[in-house]
């Protein structure tokens, strides 16, 4: 056994019951579930991996702040306090709260682009894509070709490939691109970050084209560990430190506070320019709430601004990331093919080889999820084909290159006893592969389909 | 022995200290406001009337059902909790939550009105008002005659213009009117509630046209109480079974939990259209979060849940609706012109009356809340040609249709010692009426411009 370099930084304070169930009650409740793992009740979930979003455990502190609320409608004490935690730990002069990060990203949306533009990112994320398309613009994947490729060991896969973006300027021209969307730890490359080299470079070419920089930062400080672990320089720099270098490079940005920070709602979108803070000032009022809350309890933004210095701790993130790490390195020691290398909120085992009976149209992800739960009672979420949806103009199927199942790792929840479960549970499946079948679709909703799709068996 | 003391059903566990500030202060921070309460500091506020939203405290088995939240993503058991409440109070087949109630309007008016369509309601709330008009819609006020008499002690002065409606629905093909919308109680109109009679006649014209009837159900519970004490035949049923056979009419409702739930976030919406729920779902994933959470906590949809049981207390509800005849009845017999009878949540000063000498674009309203701050630090809101005064389409600015200063009254918040408070500062404001001077508007937003319009004090 190899010494281990760290511990959870925390000792546990409360705790919520789980149980167990047989494998005849699964195999029914995924069957009433229709194949689909959202559609699981909670108790019906041993370990839920589903998500990272939204289910981290608070602090005590957090939970003080839950305590301080200012329910104020207008004003609140907590908004004041939300606001100057930003500017001190990620550089925005201003914030304009979201009950949580998909609200954030319409409001910017419908300010920033005009119909035909072209908006270039690392790689698409679900909401976030529809918001664009919704407001006509199109979603332009200019993340390097690594990403697309599980077994490259690359370490800083959610790069930006300048070749692409390039082409792109040429084509469209700086008229047509109202921002470059940039995402820190790419959540469907497999949770890989971008370099601090890269970004600068980024913020270079944003600046000579006169174009703005927009940072998707709800897994910023993982992303900032990963660059103090792996990129010259920065051995010696604090998370937070690496974390307001990264904001300071990009001129606003969207959150979803579910993630880094630790709270079970919330979100904001930031910026540095008045006018625009201004328009969202007056779009927030629309869909969210009044500005100083927009859509928050006042004690879910207190909880926020603790949640945001707790996240950017090096011992935190260390023993997060370590954590996920664990999950992945004991599955790859057992021969289970995943992304490589193993991201920093979740594990993605790669459906592709390990169903490779199962062609893509298919769905071997979403089989595996499902199959994973029958067998073990863990919730996964697909991340493949079904995910990725249809093209907006052909209505075919997008065919991404990565057909994953997520096991996303919850934030101060789980135990290493409830990883060693994952991999066994893993281990199993693995071990009669060759008995899982194909799905389709016995419903299939318009937009962001995986979320409510049904399934059946391919018998 | 029958007491005529009002008691609080309840006894004080969590207490939230109030910062005191003098006159000068205030004098200085006002103007650093714009002269709009909205743009106040909290904490720089006494008596904080300036909504019942969100502001309420919860009991202790509310914060409780706060600990005991379940935060999983999809299928947490606080989604049922909260779903089995909502369908056995309300009565309807789906029930989608929302992080707020301007959400559920959103999502309605985006789903049912297209641009040129007529939404009739009794009077519509600023946030409804404005969904509407984002679609295009027109947002048509239908208010009953009795309404526009200050002095009437008709008791459902909530109630729509029945002949108007009538008209309305012969003179427009049922496709150009989307729905029939009712608000209890009548929040723009003084809080008034509206009888179970007129529920039932507009019930019927919408049902004979085909078109679907919504309540927007904020205040239920102190509408089904208003009809409890004052129409004949509902004397000895419980407040629930008023709420049950008033939904019962309706084809689905728009709920903000922040009022009588006594929720501090939250809402939802309901209907009994499987096909609309279904279109409406997909909205709402995009904008809100998924069904089983739609943008709201686990504990915060098992706060709702705790909320809609205890506001349909019999005694909660008598104290409630005495304690706003209490301020009133005190404005009355010093003089002070207020709208009677007493509505359900708030106190509403006449400004048109209170400050005749001030025309209704120089915003006697405002104008009254500017000095009702100064004098005693306490914070209300203008409703009159300030909220509603702009067509936001033509650019065109007319007088509302009355000019008030809206004194919401937080559930369970207040002592009867701040409501004495609130009576003497509103006394000494009277005393000097005479002194106060107009409002001009220096800037604001085409949308709901009173959150965040800046005011200038004429000299």
């Amino acid at each position: 056994m190899t010494a281990r370099n760290w511990a959870e930084p925390y000792k546990i304070k409360m705790v919520e019951l789980i149980k167990q169930t047989s494998r005849e009650d699964r195999l029914k409740a995924m069957r009433e579930a229709g194949y689909n793992t959202f559609l699981l009740r909670s108790e019906d979930v041993y370990i839920d991996l589903l998500t990272d979003s939204g289910v981290g455990a608070m602090s005590d502190r957090q939970w003080a702040g839950i305590m301080m609320g200012d329910e104020a409608y207008a004003g609140s004490r907590n908004f004041y306090h939300l606001r100057d935690t930003v500017e001190q730990y990620y550089s925005y002069k201003f914030t304009v709260p979201c009950h949580q990060g998909r609200g954030a990203e319409n409001i910017l949306s419908q300010i920033l682009i005009s119909p035909g533009d072209y908006v270039p990112g690392n790689m698409y994320f679900t909401t976030t894509r529809l918001h664009q398309e919704l407001a006509g613009a199109t979603f332009v994947d200019v993340i390097v070709d690594e990403a697309h490729d599980p077994d490259s060991h690359y370490p800083f896969k959610g790069n930006v490939d300048f070749d692409k973006l390039d082409a792109l300027l040429d084509e469209v021209g700086a008229d047509k691109i109202p921002y470059v969307c940039i995402a820190t730890c790419v959540n469907m490359a497999g949770g890989q970050p971008i370099s601090m080299a890269n970004l600068k470079q980024l913020r270079a070419w944003c600046d000579k084209s006169g174009i703005m920089l927009v940072h998707d930062m709800t897994r910023v400080a993982e992303n900032a560990h990963f660059i103090q672990q792996r990129e010259d320089g920065y051995q010696d720099t604090s998370v937070r430190d690496i974390v307001y270098e990264i904001c300071a490079l990009t001129d606003a940005a969207t959150m979803s506070s579910k993630k880094d920070a630790m709270v079970n709602i919330g979100g904001f979108l930031a910026m540095n320019d008045a006018k625009f803070y201004e328009k969202a000032c007056g779009l927030v009022v629309v869909y969210e709430g009044l500005h100083t809350y927009g859509g928050m309890a006042g004690r879910d933004m207190e909880a926020l601004s603790i949640g945001i210095t707790e996240s950017v701790q090096d011992d935190h993130i260390h023993a997060r990331v370590g954590q996920v790490q664990y999950l992945g390195r004991r599955l790859r020691e057992s021969g289970i093919p995943i992304v490589n290398p193993i991201g920093g909120h979740a594990v993605f085992l790669n459906a592709t080889r390990m169903l490779p009976h199962i062609v893509q149209d298919h769905f071997p992800a979403q089989a595996l999820s499902a199959a994973l739960y029958i067998e073990s009672g863990v919730r996964s979420m697909e991340r493949g084909i079904v995910s990725a949806g249809r093209d907006k103009l052909t209505g075919e199927n997008h065919k991404p290159k990565l057909e994953l199942v997520r096991l996303t790792i919850p934030r101060r929840v789980y135990t290493q006893a409830h990883m060693d479960v994952t991999v066994g549970a893993v281990e199993e499946v693995m071990a009669r592969r060759d008995q899982i079948k194909g799905l389709r679709f016995t419903y299939e909703p318009e937009v962001l389909r995986f979320f409510q799709a049904r399934f059946e068996q391919i018998v | 022995m029958l007491m005529k003391t009002m008691i609080e059903p309840f006894r004080i566990k969590m207490v939230e200290p109030i910062k005191l500030t003098t006159r000068e202060q205030r004098e200085r921070l006002i103007k650093e406001a714009n002269y709009n309460t909205f743009l106040l500091a909290a904490e720089d506020v006494i008596i904080d009337l300036l909504t019942d939203s969100g502001t309420s405290a919860m009991s202790s088995e509310g914060w409780a059902a706060i600990m005991r939240g379940d935060e999983s993503y999809a299928g947490a058991r606080s989604w049922y909790r909260f779903r089995d409440t909502v369908k056995d109070i309300f009565g309807f087949e789906q029930v989608i939550p929302t992080h707020q109630g301007r959400a559920a309007e959103h999502i309605l008016f985006g789903v049912l009105v297209q641009p040129g369509m007529i939404v009739p309601n009794n009077t519509h709330f600023d946030t409804t008002r404005a969904n509407v008009e984002y679609n295009g819609g027109v947002a048509l006020d239908l208010p009953c005659a009795q309404s526009r008499d200050a002095d009437s002690d008709f008791p459902f002065k909530g109630n729509m213009d029945i002949e108007a409606l009538e008209k309305v629905v012969a003179q427009n093909t049922a496709e150009k009117i989307p729905l029939i919308m009712v608000t209890v109680t009548n929040n723009s109109g003084g809080g008034q509630p509206v009888s179970m009679a007129n529920i039932r006649q507009i019930s019927r014209i919408a049902r004979a046209a085909n078109i679907p009837f919504y309540l927007d159900a904020c205040r239920f519970a102190e509408n089904s109480h208003f009809i409890k004490r004052y129409e004949p035949g509902f004397e000895n049923t419980a407040p629930i079974d008023i709420a049950r056979e008033l939904f019962s009419y309706a084809d689905g409702c728009t709920m903000s939990a922040k009022k009588d739930a006594f929720a501090n976030i939250g809402g939802f919406l309901c209907t009994n259209d499987a096909q609309l729920a279904h279109r409406e779902r997909n909205i709402l994933i995009l904008t809100e979060g998924f069904p089983t959470y739609g943008g709201l906590a686990g504990r915060d949809l098992d706060a709702i849940a705790i909320g809609l049981r205890e506001i349909l207390d019999e005694h909660y509800l008598d104290y409630r609706l005495d304690s706003m005849r209490y301020v009133v009845n005190h404005l009355c017999e010093a003089g002070i012109p207020v709208v009677t009878p007493a509505g359900g949540h708030a106190v509403y000063i006449d400004a048109g009356r209170f400050l005749p000498h001030i025309e209704p674009l120089r915003y006697p309203g405002q104008a009254l809340a500017v000095e009702l701050y100064i004098e005693g630090g306490i914070r209300g809101v203008e409703i009159g040609s300030v909220m509603f005064g702009l067509d936001p389409h033509t650019g065109v600015e007319q007088p509302a249709r009355i000019e008030l200063l809206r004194l919401a009254v937080p559930r369970r918040v207040y002592t009867q010692s701040h409501m004495d408070y609130l009576l003497e500062a509103v006394g000494a404001v009277w005393a000097r009426r005479k002194q106060v001077r107009g409002m001009r508007i220096v800037e604001a937003p085409q949308f709901l411009r009173h959150f965040t319009a800046k005011f200038e004090r004429l000299q």
